[in-house]
């Protein structure tokens, strides 16, 4: 599913230049459930951003489903980006302006779904992440699990090929985390690719592969039985 | 989507309270301003136009261009003109003479002063004023008919069912009764033709001055006349055709003028004035400053302009605001990046917010405007309201403005807020504050505008100031000026003299035939003046004391004397500006030289006095060569009685009981002159009044605008704050802190607006012959005023924020 090859970015600001990805190479077949752990700094967020098609490489090859995708402009970005990919924040990153309905309706939104059948998938996944009860409630209402699964409904509600986790259970106690790794497992289950950045040796245990990095290179791979 | 928007728009708007209360207020008050500007300038340019010939419609003037002239016209024209055209040209349908005459009238037994409009019978055929009862074709058929318009009937009468009914009115001596043959619905405010009371122009036929006129292609009479020409006629442009016409009847005239040229050079041929008769069309009265009484249509761009710039302010603190509460967004921004949105999705939301807002404070602005307009209609002198079926241009006018002020005021926060990239703003990389160069930049803009407009109604007010305050070289002080034109004034004169003459108060008593001030025209005659060329001279034909009544200085010679016969009969006294440009002397040399009138037809009169130049027109106007006479045959248009200084009551109680007793049926009219001359000056006043709200509310909105920047720097300021108190900062170091960065902007403005205000200002005040110097002051009046108020919209804030608990404010980053 995904094929990267030499991906390299570089920041750079007047006076100092940042190697963030140092000539990476990783493959991730579909129905995969990869971790990407490290220290910080290391590359990982970069990494994930690129992958997530929030950001493009300085040099290198990114195939997305054969698709070379390293090139795209922002507008051909967010085509294959709202079809393809669901994300999943540390810090939640729900609109605090939005109901909990809302919030998940919003992919929806921007891929053109009719109301009615939004409403539809909407439902139909807030009742599956339990949340169904609080789906006329805002952000700020809810508990930080509670916000969490709210963004796990927005990345799926879509049926994206790929979930995106950015230390999904970096702001949450342990039951809380747990719920939400077991939600992600349960949709690794189901054929969701997924790759999670964590901090968490834990958390990375749900993974079917850990990949470490350094200095914005991959260091070590652990297949976990 | 768009329901999507405009659910997130509200939620929005609703949870930025303050922001959105400035953000509604501002643009409301813009709107506000800019709809009654443009109520205005619509029913200007509107003016005729519900007449249902209106473009058949053409009122005749009478042209002038050459010698060196701007090209122009007037309106009154002589008396047989109308007819003569109507007689030789077929294209013309109809044609009307119309004059307003003011009159005494009598319903039953109450007497009053009234103006009434004559008009030849077949007006209703040409202008389209409904009746409401009576008929068109009948309504002015007989010379004794009356039409009345609702008003007037039922401030008469009480009623307008008044058909039959007779009023009694007063033409040259005797009363007469008129018919009231019908009811005309009020004249519309935007119509240049109105009347209250019409009458057949037939009832004039008898009078002295219509029966010497009625011949005379060279006398006018204050006539208007109009013709309906018929579809497919270009009588109005064949100016050939009108030449001959003029041609035909007016042939004595042009052969003066031929031989006045003959004693001329080639040069003084060439550069002659040529008259003539034009057809102007009706629409066109009212915004041709070419021809007299004409307004000028660039005071109507200027109040939009300025109308303008109050709204742009108001749209300038939504953009500044909108960007400052930008960092507040940006999470939203990113997320919506990541979902999916396009950038395009983005500005379109951006812009539904901006529209929606525009739509909010359209609506309450108008609500506002309605609110506002008697007092606008007190401004403007004008009868103004809104209606969408009167001026259906309002309709997408306003349609259009509030569709224009959402983009002016939402594109550029689109634009800038679309663009962030959703990795950094996620990363909360990036923080855009209230304060960048364009916000700063626009802030400026909006201070340079408020400042303009102060400077402006500060040199307006110095200048009516100085025009007031002149020494116009003639007392005008505690002077009553009675009108006498509507009673026998030469036999009343000499008795009201005797009856109030020995009264205490009263301290000296003259009479002339032309009145002082505003509005009371001028009487004037041509005299060959030292070069053999003809000078035009304002005559002041009055009573032996009318220069020293009236304070009137001699700088040589002396007064009139009753007992010297030849005073009444040649003697005249003239101003030194008469002795310079006509005489071409000295005013040593001036007395006892003749002058003589341009045709040379009256006896040539003999200067005995020389008086100070005074301004008897508005400080426009240079002094004017004057003469002053006293006819053997004085027959006093006004009666003029100087008044001890104080409280005038009783002595007006006094003058007003010795008229009565002496003309009981005419009302006591009086003015006192200095008030008269003020009017002069009413078009300043009225400008002055204007610059000077629109100068108020754009420093309100200017520091509305302010007040909310300055939260959102102490929001997005909080931890510098925080940790500057906690390293010893005091409240006043804080204020400052965060005060300086917009009084740096004020300063700024000041100096970008000055030259531009000085220049506008300037040039204004070249149209006046005397005038006042802009002094540096005035800049630094309005520069400190602007900073006074700014500094106290913005302390506001900064104490505020300064004087928060730096523990607080580190918790809260």
């Amino acid at each position: 599913m995904i094929k990267i090859r030499d991906l390299e970015k570089i920041y750079r600001t007047e006076e100092v230049e940042t190697v963030a990805l140092n000539k990476i190479s990783i493959d991730v077949k579909e129905g995969e459930f990869v971790a990407i752990m490290g220290p910080s700094g290391c590359g990982k967020s970069t990494l994930l951003n690129i992958l997530g098609l929030l950001d493009d490489p300085d040099t290198g090859s990114f195939l997305f489903n054969n698709i070379e995708v390293a090139n795209f402009n922002e507008r051909k970005r967010a085509e294959l980006r709202k079809h393809n990919i669901g994300f999943v924040f540390q810090s939640f990153n729900l609109i605090d302006e939005l109901t909990v309905f809302e919030n998940v309706e919003l992919p929806l939104i921007y891929t053109g779904v009719k109301s009615v059948d939004r409403k539809k998938r909407v439902e139909e996944v807030l009742d599956k992440m339990q949340i169904m009860h609080r789906r006329n409630h805002y952000p700020q209402q809810l508990s930080g699990g509670q916000q969490q699964r709210v963004a796990v409904a927005r990345a799926v509600v879509n049926n994206p090929k790929l979930i995106l986790a950015d230390e999904p259970t970096g702001n949450l106690d342990s039951s809380n985390g747990n719920e939400v790794m077991t939600l992600l497992t349960d949709l690794n289950e189901q054929g969701t690719t997924i790759i999670m950045v964590t901090h968490s040796e834990h958390d990375a245990r749900y993974s079917h592969r850990i990949i470490r990095m350094l200095d914005g290179q991959t260091v070590l791979e652990n297949i976990m039985v | 989507m768009f329901k999507h928007y405009l659910k997130i728009s509200f939620r929005n708007l609703a949870q930025q309270k303050v922001l959105t209360g400035i953000n509604i207020l501002g643009l409301s008050i813009g709107i506000a301003c800019f709809s009654l500007f443009l109520l205005y300038a619509v029913n200007e340019f509107s003016y005729d136009r519900f007449h249902t010939k209106a473009d058949r419609i053409y009122r005749i003037i009478e042209w002038w261009e050459g010698e060196g002239r701007e090209p122009g016209g007037s309106g009154s024209i002589s008396t047989p003109v109308a007819p003569a055209m109507k007689k030789d040209f077929p294209d013309v349908e109809y044609a009307v003479r119309t004059t307003d005459r003011g009159c005494l009238a009598r319903v039953n037994d109450h007497v009053f002063h009234t103006s009434i409009t004559f008009a030849d019978a077949d007006f209703f055929n040409i202008f389209s004023f409904p009746l409401i009862r009576g008929d068109v074709h009948t309504a002015l058929k007989d010379p004794g008919h009356l039409v009345v318009t609702r008003e007037k009937a039922l401030t008469l009468f009480g009623t307008t069912d008044v058909v039959g009914k007779t009023i009694q009115i007063k033409i040259d001596t005797a009363y007469k009764p008129f018919t009231i043959s019908a009811v005309a619905e009020n004249i519309p405010a935007n119509s240049s033709k109105s009347f209250q009371l019409l009458g057949n122009f037939e009832h004039l036929a008898n009078t002295e001055m219509v029966k010497q006129s009625s011949n005379n292609w060279h006398m006018t009479i204050g006539i208007d006349a109009f013709v309906l020409l018929k579809q497919e006629s270009r009588l109005a442009t064949d100016h050939k055709r009108l030449a001959l016409f003029r041609k035909k009847y007016a042939e004595e005239e042009i052969q003066d003028r031929k031989e006045l040229k003959k004693g001329k050079g080639k040069k003084d041929q060439q550069q002659a004035v040529q008259s003539g008769i034009r057809l102007q069309p009706l629409r066109d009265i009212h915004m041709n400053p070419q021809v007299e009484g004409g307004a000028d249509p660039k005071n109507i761009w200027i109040l939009i302009t300025i109308a303008a710039a109050v709204l742009l302010i108001a749209c300038i603190n939504f953009t500044t605001l909108a960007i400052g509460r930008s960092a507040g967004r940006a999470k939203e921004i990113g997320v919506r990046k990541v979902m999916g949105s396009e950038r395009k999705q983005l500005i379109v939301q951006f812009l539904s917010e901006s529209f929606l807002l525009s739509v909010l404070s359209a609506v309450t602005g108008l609500i506002l405007a309605c609110v506002l307009l008697p007092l606008f209609n007190q401004l403007a002198g004008r009868q103004l309201y809104f209606s969408f079926s009167r001026f259906p241009e309002l309709m997408w006018l306003l349609g259009g403005l509030t569709l224009l002020v959402g983009l002016l005021a939402g594109s550029y926060p689109a634009l800038v807020l679309s663009s962030f990239n959703p990795v950094e703003v996620l990363k909360r990389k990036i923080r855009v504050g209230g304060s960048n160069l364009f916000t700063r930049s626009l802030v400026t803009l909006q201070f340079v505008l408020s400042i303009g407009l102060i400077i402006s109604t500060i040199v307006i007010l110095q200048q009516i100031a100085f025009m007031r305050s002149k020494n116009i070289g003639f007392n005008k002080e505690n002077v009553v000026m009675i009108n006498t034109q509507r009673v026998d004034a030469k036999r009343i004169y000499p008795l009201y003299k005797q009856a109030i003459q020995s009264n205490t108060g009263i301290m000296d008593i003259t009479a002339g035939e032309m009145g002082l001030g505003s509005g009371e025209g001028q009487m004037g005659r041509g005299y060959r003046n030292y070069k053999e060329e003809i000078s035009g001279v304002i005559e002041y034909p009055g009573d032996y004391n009318f220069l020293n009544a009236l304070g009137m200085q001699l700088v040589a010679g002396r007064y009139f004397d009753p007992a010297i016969a030849s005073d009444t009969m040649s003697a005249v006294i003239v101003n030194e500006e008469l002795v310079h440009t006509v005489l071409g002397t000295t005013t040593a040399n001036a007395l006892g030289k003749t002058i003589n009138t341009a045709k040379g037809n009256n006896p040539p009169k003999t200067i005995i006095g020389i008086s100070r130049n005074f301004n008897f027109e508005d400080l426009t106007h240079q002094v004017r060569p004057q003469l002053f006479s006293r006819p053997a045959n004085l027959e006093p248009a006004r009666i003029y009685v100087r008044l001890q200084a104080g409280d005038p009551a009783a002595k007006l109680a006094l003058l007003s009981n010795a008229w009565k007793k002496l003309v009981p049926d005419a009302p006591f009219e009086y003015n006192f002159v200095d008030e008269k001359f003020d009017l002069f000056y009413k078009s300043e006043e009225r400008w002055s009044t204007i610059a000077g709200w629109a100068g108020g509310i754009s420093i309100f909105l200017a520091c509305l605008g302010l007040f909310g920047l300055a939260a959102l720097a102490a929001v997005n300021r909080t931890k510098e704050i925080g940790i500057r108190k906690v390293m010893g900062a005091t409240v006043t170091q804080v204020a400052g802190l965060l005060s300086k960065d917009f009084i740096k902007l004020i300063t700024i403005a000041l100096v970008i607006a000055s030259p531009p205000a000085w220049y506008f200002m300037n040039n204004w005040l070249q149209s006046y012959a005397w005038r006042i110097n802009i002094t540096w002051w005035v800049f630094g009046l309005a520069g400190l005023f602007s900073l006074l108020v700014a500094v106290t919209t913005i302390s506001i804030q900064a104490i505020k924020a300064a004087m928060a608990n730096p523990v607080n404010s580190l918790r809260t980053e």
